[in-house]
């Protein structure tokens, strides 16, 4: 701090602090601890509501009763004593309902045993099927990003990775769209199957749409971290590895991969936390007809069935198996987390 | 040998794989320009320009633009300065202090977009205000400024420090040094960082989509229309954002070449 304030001045220091100090309490951590406790507590029924409802009732008879006096009452004193007595009665109803009626907070784990056998099951799709998008990304990209960085001219190279930055910028709703036409009952692969007497097939309605655009949609988020890695590794390890007589597969295996590691690490946590993460893939692509994506069960806690502490609980499992991930990643892979955010 | 063999193959698989990112493209843009609705290029009923007016005509579409630049303007009016000062405080923290910091930072930019809308939300809700632009600007803002810190970092780290050094012993006050020497050195990122911002803001569909409530924006209104894909007004408005994207590319590369050829001009 006294750092700051040396190379600053005491109000440019104090401006910088106030701005980053918004930024890093207000947005990112305020919200995500609210969001946190939110999922640890629910509004229940008071603790003991059982008794108290027996009680009201035994209150409600003795108002009955005091009714039954008022009316038999011989005269003007008693009756004011009965009556002061149903006041005080109606009084005491009154409160006890209110307490027995105002939920209260209670710190429970309930919100995240509320997903049961279907919900877990799709949260258990969503995860194997983002690791398996994840996976063919980096078996599909791999060979295009070392040949584009290692086999071309390097004017060439950067020729062809401007042309990538069109699919690769293009709003993911597009890129989306365009495989719904495709995949379409009418669409373009169902009309070419259907000269080959096949189908047609509903890809949308099985849920292979959604895997289809998916990788697709998040294929080049592996490609550009990839290239970017490889472009920097020295065309002289491969050409001394082969000559000391290795084959193309421990050139790779021990040179180019072991170098790629921060590459790979990129790739595959924003591939995996894309797909994860992904609300408009299975939007678009199911129309509701295929079984949804686990985003779209956290939408639904929040906006359809308005439980917010189940809805926090679902999301917070969400960012714990990405957050898990990434942590996965970076032991698997020995990179640290400046190598990847850059 | 083999390696005339392997490079014969790779390029052929490198052609395949472009025809997979760009034919997909082409199938949605040439949908605009059919007469057809619902949107198809099996059924082709002649060119036309018809749905370039439909669009033209649709005002939800305008009104969700509208709310697109605000919340865009809004998100580099506040990610900016905030990551330029998350930055600037990083340089002067002690390593460990630092190396916290900077996780906490990052953090967004590892974060599931949904995740960033809902607990915004979550959170605003316990001072009574609703999902809404206000919402969405906050969210976006979140992870926006994480691009504009680290892009001031990186700028950062090649200034050179002796020149605030020597306006210092020149006299000049801190915030003097600031305002003459940092401000201007870091005008170029400070440039990137809005367009990168703009961008982001502009064309968020996931956090967005969490954090807005009963509003849309462009995105978002795109998105609800594409689920039924019933008329080809949405592949017009695809047909907008490749011919605007291609133009980002294009210039940024041009840019790009032309600090090249200075770089070579200057060292020749």
């Amino acid at each position: 701090m006294t750092k700051l304030r040396r190379a600053f001045g005491a109000p440019l220091s104090a401006l910088i602090v106030f701005l980053a100090g918004i930024w890093i309490l207000g947005l990112i951590a305020a919200p995500q601890i609210i969001m946190i406790e939110q999922s640890f507590w629910t509004m229940q029924r008071p603790e003991g509501a059982a008794e108290l409802s027996v009680k009201i009732d035994a209150l409600y008879n003795r108002l009955d009763v005091l009714a039954l006096d008022h009316a038999a009452a011989p005269d003007e004193a008693a009756r004011a004593a009965v009556d002061a007595e149903r006041d005080a009665v109606q009084t005491e109803i009154t409160a006890l309902e209110v307490e027995e009626s105002t939920p209260v907070k209670t710190w429970t784990l309930s919100n995240y045993g509320q997903m049961g056998k279907a919900h877990l099951a799709i949260f258990a799709k969503t995860i194997l099927a983002s690791l398996a998008v994840t996976a063919i990304a980096f078996v599909v990209c791999y060979p295009i990003a070392f040949a584009i960085a290692k086999l071309e001219p390097p004017r060439r190279a950067a020729m062809i990775m401007l042309a990538l930055v069109i699919p690769y910028a293009i709003n993911e709703l597009l890129r989306v769209f365009a495989w719904q036409m495709i995949l379409n009952y009418g669409g373009p692969l169902n009309a070419a199957l259907g000269l080959v007497g096949i189908g047609p097939v509903p890809f949308l309605e099985s849920g292979t749409g959604v895997f289809v655009a998916m990788v697709y949609a998040y294929i080049l988020f592996m490609v550009f971290p990839l290239y970017n890695v490889l472009e920097t590794l020295d065309t002289n390890q491969i050409e001394a590895a082969r000559d000391l007589g290795a084959g193309t597969i421990q050139i790779h295996r021990r040179v180019v991969l072991p170098h790629a590691r921060p590459g790979i690490a990129v790739g595959c946590i924003m591939t995996f936390m894309l797909s994860a993460g992904s609300y408009a893939v299975p939007y678009i692509m199911t129309r509701g007809t295929a079984d949804p994506w686990f985003t779209q069960l956290v939408y639904n806690r929040f906006f359809q069935a308005t439980n917010w502490n189940v809805g926090a609980a679902y999301a917070l499992s969400l960012l714990v198996v990405c957050t898990g991930f990434i942590f996965l990643m970076m032991g698997l892979l020995k990179v640290r987390l400046r190598d990847i955010a850059k | 040998m083999s390696g005339q063999g392997s490079g014969l193959i790779l390029r052929l698989y490198m052609a395949v794989f472009f025809v997979y990112m760009f034919l997909p493209l082409g199938i949605m843009v040439a949908a605009g320009f059919n007469a057809y609705s619902p949107p198809s290029v099996t059924v082709w009923q002649g060119f036309t320009l018809q749905w370039f007016g439909e669009l033209w005509a649709d005002q939800r579409m305008w009104s969700g633009l509208r709310n697109s630049l605000i919340i865009a303007g809004a998100v580099i009016a506040l990610a900016l300065p905030m990551g330029l000062a998350g930055a600037l405080l990083l340089g002067r923290l002690g390593a460990r202090a630092a190396g916290l910091l900077y996780t906490v930072m990052v953090s967004p930019l590892l974060t599931p977009g949904i995740i960033l809308g809902i607990s915004t939300v979550i959170f605003w809700r316990n001072f009574e205000v609703a999902g809404g632009l206000f919402t969405a600007i906050l969210a976006q803002t979140t992870f926006v400024a994480s691009y504009a810190m680290l892009m001031f970092m990186a700028r950062l780290q090649r200034q050179d420090a002796t020149l605030e050094e020597a306006a210092r012993d020149l006299g000049a006050t801190p915030l003097q040094a600031f305002r003459r020497i940092t401000l201007p050195f870091l005008r170029p990122t400070i440039v990137t960082a809005a367009v990168i911002a703009f961008l982001q803001s502009f064309e968020n569909y996931n956090t967005t989509m969490f954090a807005i409530g009963g509003q849309h924006t462009l995105v978002t209104e795109i998105g609800s229309r594409m689920r039924f894909g019933l008329s080809p007004v949405v592949n017009v408005i695809g047909i907008f954002f490749i011919i605007a994207t291609i133009t980002c590319a294009v210039v940024w590369a041009i840019l790009k070449e032309r600090e090249r050829c200075a770089a070579n001009g200057v060292s020749a």
